[in-house]
């Protein structure tokens, strides 16, 4: 028998492979190190900070050349912390006390890593993790651990994976993810979630029952895991895998087909991406575009405010890998839930109803400038447009869009190309814009409802807390009822209205928007072929009578039972 | 041996975060002298980022740039300038 390990199924599918773990536990090396004189283990130590910073810079020009910019970053800070000059006299002050190198180096890091740790800043202190990063990195070296030989497939697993981790890991060769902590939103799952790779969390201690190499099963729709499976146990899941490559084969044959109704109304399936690496798995799925590009990445990670050139290069790719399909770039939606260096944050009661997104922008012209010039730009490659996310009412739409008029005439004085006919539109996303949607519409070129906040705010509901998830519903008629008003005041004004959070992906609300006057979903794009079914296997006519139905519904509940259980 | 001694005060906006504290590191490093640098109540050595970064400077804060060796007129003025200059920063 197997061992049998619980936990919650986040990214759905069946992953077979060998486990990797990440955050591994080197307390039984430790244990078993033979420490030699003082001297000499002080020679060791130094010798591998050495190696370990020359090993870093061959990963930092390979991902250099790659164009992995962010990975890259990441590694370059880890080698200026190996090669830093206090860390070498704190690495010797520590084997005169353990006599031990690799003891030595992980409990210099780690006093460095609680200094970070106790400090005010926020940025500081989640530098922390890198602290501990380098110093396992460095004491793997002096114990002999070599990073484990990749060959086949494998599944991650850990309690946390660490930054550096997944930043060295070739990404095909990640069956699925298994991470001890609970967290949806870890930088692991976000990763996994735009590439459709199989992902259980809140594993706890179940990760100590595997060890690196073991073959599992991985059930990202039960959230289970297998370690070493028994051929009984593997057969069993061959059935499940057939089905899965069946499911597969057939979503693949959706691809070229339009996301039309019997009756033969269309609507434009697009992907929400992160980086423009990500539109190529997004053209794999058959998506039309970008219906959110969260330009986020350009600004994390980062010390200073990201420059002009820097982020047009970035948006140009996006844009190009479009083929010809409309790119909507949302501007910087920050704010104190996630401070950078470079944006000054007062401490915040609710960072989500405060300084942040375009109320940012609107203030920092260093910042936004910048990014609007860019975009503007990489315009000229395809088909780009500009959204402002947090909008909430028309004199902040107008304010924007005279920095977009700014910043076409300060590229012209620059003699430097650019789009002149780039659409500029706004998320709805609170409620004001929602109820504001018919004057809103007279000005923008189109909206783009961001459902994850609009229930949020709308119902006063945090989807986070566990106690009061079950309030958080999508087809809440006051909810519905702002949507619907939404789609109905852009098509009046001959605009267009899209939608990009989480319910464009729920393939029993693709009808329902259709019926409304919906022209676009965007999704992260493995969700396309769902939805895209369900509209195929539709009539609008038949959309349209569902949609009365619904509106006469009082329940969100019930409205939700009644489209799960609809028949074409 | 020389040894050489200025004040400053931090006045770029996000004070001596990652890139500053990195630009400082590097400058330092390029000299021969011992460099410290003082502030509240600490004095730490200037080519390490990890000792620098952990003092958490901020805009504002007074500082004593100490140096000792061949170069620690030079080594001094250069440090004290990129604070002044607020590290080409706002």
């Amino acid at each position: 028998m197997a061992d049998k390990i619980k936990g919650k199924g986040v990214i759905s599918g069946i992953a077979v492979g060998n486990i990797l773990l990440a955050g591994q536990n080197l307390d039984s090396f430790l244990v078993n190190y033979k420490p030699g004189k003082v001297d000499a283990e002080k020679k060791k130590a130094a010798d591998a900070l050495v190696k370990v910073a020359e090993a870093l810079q061959v990963s930092i020009k390979k991902f250099n050349e790659q164009g992995l910019k962010e990975q890259a970053g990441i590694l370059e800070a880890h080698r200026m912390m190996v090669e830093d000059p206090a860390m070498s006299g704190a690495i010797d002050e520590q084997i005169d006390v353990s006599k031990s190198a690799p003891k030595a180096v992980l409990d210099a890091y780690e006093v460095q890593a609680q200094v970070f740790e106790a400090m005010e800043d926020e940025y500081f202190r989640g530098r922390a993790v890198d602290m501990r990063d380098v110093g396992k990195r460095i004491a793997k070296y002096l114990l002999g651990i070599k990073e484990p030989e990749i060959a086949g497939k494998v599944i991650v697993a850990g309690r946390e994976i660490e930054p550096s981790v997944i930043a060295g890991l070739p990404t095909d060769k990640i069956a699925g993810v298994i991470l001890g902590a609970g967290s949806t939103t870890a930088h692991a799952v976000i990763i996994a979630k735009t590439r459709a790779i199989p992902t259980v969390v809140g594993v706890g201690d179940g990760i100590d029952q595997m060890a690196d190499g073991d073959p599992a099963i991985l059930d990202g729709d039960a959230g289970e895991i297998l370690i070493r499976p028994t051929d009984k146990e593997r057969k069993a899941y061959d059935e499940k895998i057939k089905k899965q490559e069946e499911l597969k084969a057939y979503y693949a044959t959706l691809k070229t087909l339009p996301a039309k109704t019997k009756d033969g109304k269309e609507v434009i399936l697009a992907a929400n991406i992160g980086s423009p690496a990500d539109v190529d798995a997004a053209n794999g799925f058959g998506a039309h575009g970008v219906g959110l590009f969260r330009s986020e990445f350009v600004f994390m990670g980062k010390s200073d405010v990201p420059k002009e050139e820097d982020q047009f290069k970035e948006y140009k790719a996006a844009v190009e890998k479009c083929n010809g399909n409309l790119c909507v770039i949302r501007t910087m939606d920050i704010g104190g839930d996630k401070p950078l260096p470079y944006i000054q944050v007062d401490k915040e009661e609710n960072p989500f109803l405060g300084y942040r997104a375009i109320r940012i922008s609107l203030q920092r012209k260093d910042l936004f400038m910048p990014q609007l010039k860019a975009i503007l730009r990489a315009g000229k490659y395809g088909k780009a447009a500009i959204m402002f996310p947090m909008v909430i009412n028309v004199k902040e739409f107008l304010d924007a869009k005279q920095f977009v008029e700014d910043a076409k005439m300060e590229l012209a004085h620059e003699g430097k190309e650019f789009a002149q006919d780039v659409q500029v539109g706004i998320m709805v996303e609170t409620p004001a814009a929602a109820v504001m949607a018919p004057q809103l519409a007279k000005y923008v070129d189109f909206f783009s409802i961001g459902t994850n906040d609009l229930v949020q705010y709308t119902l006063a509901v945090d989807r986070g807390n566990a106690q009061i998830s079950y309030l958080y519903n999508h087809f809440n008629p006051a909810v519905l009822r702002l949507i619907k008003r939404t789609i109905e005041s852009a098509n009046k004004e001959g605009k267009w209205a899209g939608m990009c959070g989480e319910m464009a992906s729920d393939p029993n609300a693709a009808i329902l928007l259709m019926a409304m006057g919906i022209k676009e979903l965007s999704m992260s794009a493995p969700s396309i072929p769902r939805v895209k079914e369900r509209i195929r296997n539709f009539t609008f006519t038949r959309a349209q009578e569902i949609l009365k139905e619904v509106m006469d519904m009082e329940d969100g509940d019930k409205i939700k039972e009644y489209l799960a259980n609809l028949k074409a | 041996m020389a040894t050489a001694e200025a004040k400053a005060t931090i006045e770029n906006k996000t004070g001596i975060h990652a890139r500053p504290a990195s630009l400082f590191v590097q400058t330092a490093s390029k000299f021969k002298s011992k460099v410290k640098i003082a502030a509240k109540g600490k004095e730490v050595d200037a080519k390490s980022i990890l000792m620098i970064m952990s003092m958490g400077l901020v805009k504002g804060t007074d500082v004593v740039l100490k140096a000792d060796g061949d170069d620690a007129e030079e080594a001094v003025a250069t440090l004290k300038k990129l604070i002044d200059d607020k590290f080409g920063e706002e």
